[in-house]
């Protein structure tokens, strides 16, 4: 089987930035955003930040989910998220696992796992709660206005049909254009993220053929086939390799350029949201703990949390060494028992910093400035 | 590798088998239904090459029978009168597939009747009723089996992907079935059967409603494939695209349980042959003239028949080879869906 070397995608990346106004030539934050280990403070955030008066696309309000579990109370998947996704931006979603992160993704677009327990709150998309939506308009939305991407492309794509194939009925489920309306918008959009010759290889290859950056374009396609104004990508790039994940990470930024797409990318790697998310939320228990614009959560983490969550990152080797080797700091305990239903702070028992109050009561949302808001005592009052 | 080839070998043997049957009409040499009342329980007669004098035929022979001396029912052979072996003979009228009329024979031998496996208490060739009876039976175990699966698939695929409630009622329905004592259903159901239905229909529709009422334990082994495949994550994905149930269904939850299903299928059609015969040695099956599997054995629920006539025991004998094909395919069907799981 032939496999195409990794660089003709990478330059393909680099081709359609600098071809379309170029949305990597910030000069240095592309260089180093391959470098996980990163001086957040480094990167400037996208303009399209400081763009004013976004209108909300997507508003999630209080949304909870719960599992059964066996043998146990419900397990508190998400516990009261509210959010507002606005039109355009790209909202960054970092949890570690179990934090609730994919459940949202899936939560989102009515998609619930066989073991859910209860589902409460509102999800509001064009003014439609797409929690009491009908099975058949939540398939209408699906896929067409909003597309979720899943982790492991490996897994994601029909293990037996073609990518082409795959992806026709993508439009098919959500248009009447015809068998050769549908194959030509399937080139179209193949062509948005291959070489043209490899387009078409590609379009008559099964997953397995393909590799593995490869298998995640085909997902982008289908995802972006019927022209969604909103992509929900859970860990798109989880299962790739930290090359691979640069070059999605750039399809990405590429599309959201040209397509004006409006982004919820989650991930537990808060080095790839740096200089590609507006805003960033961070899940912890289910909750949302911490939410803000990129630049000021990923430069003065505010929760303790993520706070801690930064200082686990290991420093860039090139980096100027600091007195001997030192312990990279971990945070102690595990998320595990935070979801065992309980009074105070859900991250009360890891916490480096946790007072008598954080043992009694549950922390609200804390506003900060105008954007920033965290979920901790200590910043009551203030 | 076994089990790889790109064509079953039993399932070429299957195929060359139900031709036999098929093409009844032409391999059988005579009507089953014709008697010849003269000779009752005549014992097979032998193919010879070599004559009673030591020479050699390129054709094959069979001596005439006759009544030994001094017995009722003990047949010697005739060595004065030799049967030469005709192929391609004309003979009983018949209709080939039951559209083209025929009289063309496999082979047969001119003046008297050949038996190559003896005949019945009415003289009737046991090699042709074989032949014929292969239809009713063979129809009525792939019709059993067919009414089964599709049952089975439509259920099962039914409790699997819509869950919850519909999936607790159809599988607590599929235990209920599990335990119903067939045999005294169908007696029920016999019955219950109005006398104006033909014997033929009535037979036909004995072996439906047993199938349908076999349909449980398909179903369970589907509901399992379908519980699987539902949750893999390439449908997952297909449904956050905005597929549709019926999509799903239909490209990526049914296709995963045809292997479950043809080895069911194979597994399922000797056992209602097997079921066909039950109900015709109990009487309850294809009446006579017809002939049948079943029918055939059914004399042997005579002692006198059981102890003096030993070839009549001969369907059963040539009846192992289609259950074996249709075991044997089972098996492989079950390898070809799990080649990773069986290594030798």
């Amino acid at each position: 089987m032939k496999q195409e070397p990794a660089e003709s995608a990478l330059v393909k990346t680099n081709q359609t930035g600098s071809s379309e106004s170029s949305p990597f030539s910030k000069g240095a934050e592309d260089v180093n955003f391959g470098s996980l280990p990163i001086r957040f403070a480094l990167f400037t955030p996208p303009s399209c930040f400081n763009m004013p008066c976004m209108a909300s696309i997507l508003e999630v309000r209080d949304l909870r989910v719960t599992y059964r579990s066996r043998g146990g109370p419900a397990f508190r998947a998400l516990d009261g998220v509210s959010f507002s996704l606005e039109s355009g931006e790209v909202l960054g979603v970092l949890g570690e696992s179990g934090s609730g992160k994919s459940t949202l993704a899936t939560s989102l677009l009515g998609l619930f796992c066989a073991n859910a327990l209860t589902v409460s709150g509102t999800v509001l998309f064009e003014g439609q709660d797409l929690l009491q939506a009908k099975p058949g308009e939540l398939q209408k939305i699906r896929g067409n206005r909003i597309s979720l991407i899943f982790q492991e492309p490996s897994v994601a794509l029909h293990p037996t049909m073609r990518a082409g194939r795959q992806i026709r009925h993508v439009l098919a489920a959500h248009g009447t254009k015809g068998r050769r309306g549908f194959d030509q918008r399937t080139r179209e959009v193949l062509e948005q993220l291959f070489f043209a010759e490899e387009a078409e290889r590609i379009r008559r290859s099964h997953p397995h053929q393909l590799s593995g950056g490869q298998r995640q374009r085909v997902l982008i396609a289908q995802a972006i086939a019927c022209g969604p104004s909103v992509i929900i990508a859970d860990e798109p790039t989880a299962s790739l390799d930290p090359t691979t994940q640069m070059e999605i990470l750039g399809v990405f930024r590429a599309l959201r350029k040209s397509l004006s797409l409006t982004m919820m990318f989650i991930t537990h790697n808060p080095a790839l949201l740096a200089g590609f998310a507006d805003r960033i939320l961070v899940l912890y228990a289910g909750r949302v703990i911490e939410l803000g614009p990129a630049q000021g959560v990923l430069a003065s983490p505010k929760h303790p949390y993520t706070r801690s969550l930064f200082q686990s990152i290991p420093p860039l080797a090139s980096a100027p060494r600091q007195a001997g080797k030192k312990k990279l700091p971990a945070i102690s305990g595990d998320s595990f028992s935070s979801s065992v239903p309980r009074e105070g702070c859900p991250f009360e028992p890891r916490c480096p910093e946790r007072m008598d109050i954080c043992k009694s009561r549950e922390p609200g949302l804390v506003n900060l400035s105008e954007t920033h808001t965290v979920s901790c005592f200590r910043y009551e009052g203030q | 590798m076994r089990g790889r080839r790109a064509i079953s070998g039993w399932l070429v043997v299957l195929v060359a088998l139900h031709a036999c049957v098929l093409f009844a009409g032409f391999f059988a040499p005579y009507d089953p239904t014709e008697q010849d009342r003269g000779r009752p329980y005549l014992p097979p007669m032998r193919l010879h090459f070599l004559d009673n004098r030591g020479h050699f035929h390129a054709r094959p022979f069979a001596y005439a029978l006759k009544l030994a001396e001094g017995s009722f029912d003990q047949y010697e052979e005739d060595t004065r009168r030799a049967l030469p072996l005709k192929f391609m003979v004309r003979g009983a009228n018949y209709r080939l597939l039951g559209l083209l009329p025929s009289r063309l024979h496999l082979f047969g031998a001119e003046n008297e009747r050949i038996y190559l496996l003896g005949s019945d208490a009415y003289g009737r060739d046991q090699l042709s009723r074989f032949l014929y009876g292969g239809r009713v039976s063979l129809f009525a175990g792939l019709l059993g089996a067919g009414v089964t699966v599709l049952l089975g698939l439509c259920v099962g695929a039914a409790a699997g992907y819509y869950g919850g409630w519909r999936d607790d009622l159809l599988m607590r329905l599929a235990e209920l079935f599990l335990a119903l004592p067939w045999l005294y259903l169908l007696f029920a159901l016999r019955a219950f059967l109005p006398l104006a239905v033909g014997p033929l229909e009535a037979f036909f529709l004995i072996v439906a409603v047993l199938g349908a009422v076999g349909w449980a334990r398909p179903a369970r082994l589907v509901r399992g494939v379908v519980l699987s495949a539902k949750e893999r994550d390439f449908v997952r994905a297909a449904r956050g695209f905005g597929a549709t149930d019926g999509y799903l269904l239909r490209r990526h939850i049914l296709p995963a349980t045809s292997s479950v299903l043809l080895t069911q299928a194979a597994i399922l059609v000797p056992q209602f042959i097997l079921a066909e015969m039950t109900l015709s040695f109990l009487g309850l099956g294809v009446p006579e003239p017809v002939p049948s599997w079943g029918n055939l054995l059914s004399s042997l629920q005579q002692y006198s028949v059981l102890v003096s006539y030993w070839w009549m025991y001969l369907p059963a004998l040539i009846m192992l080879p289609f259950f074996l094909g249709y075991l044997g395919l089972g098996s492989e069907l079950q390898e070809r869906a799990e080649p990773y799981k069986i290594e030798r």
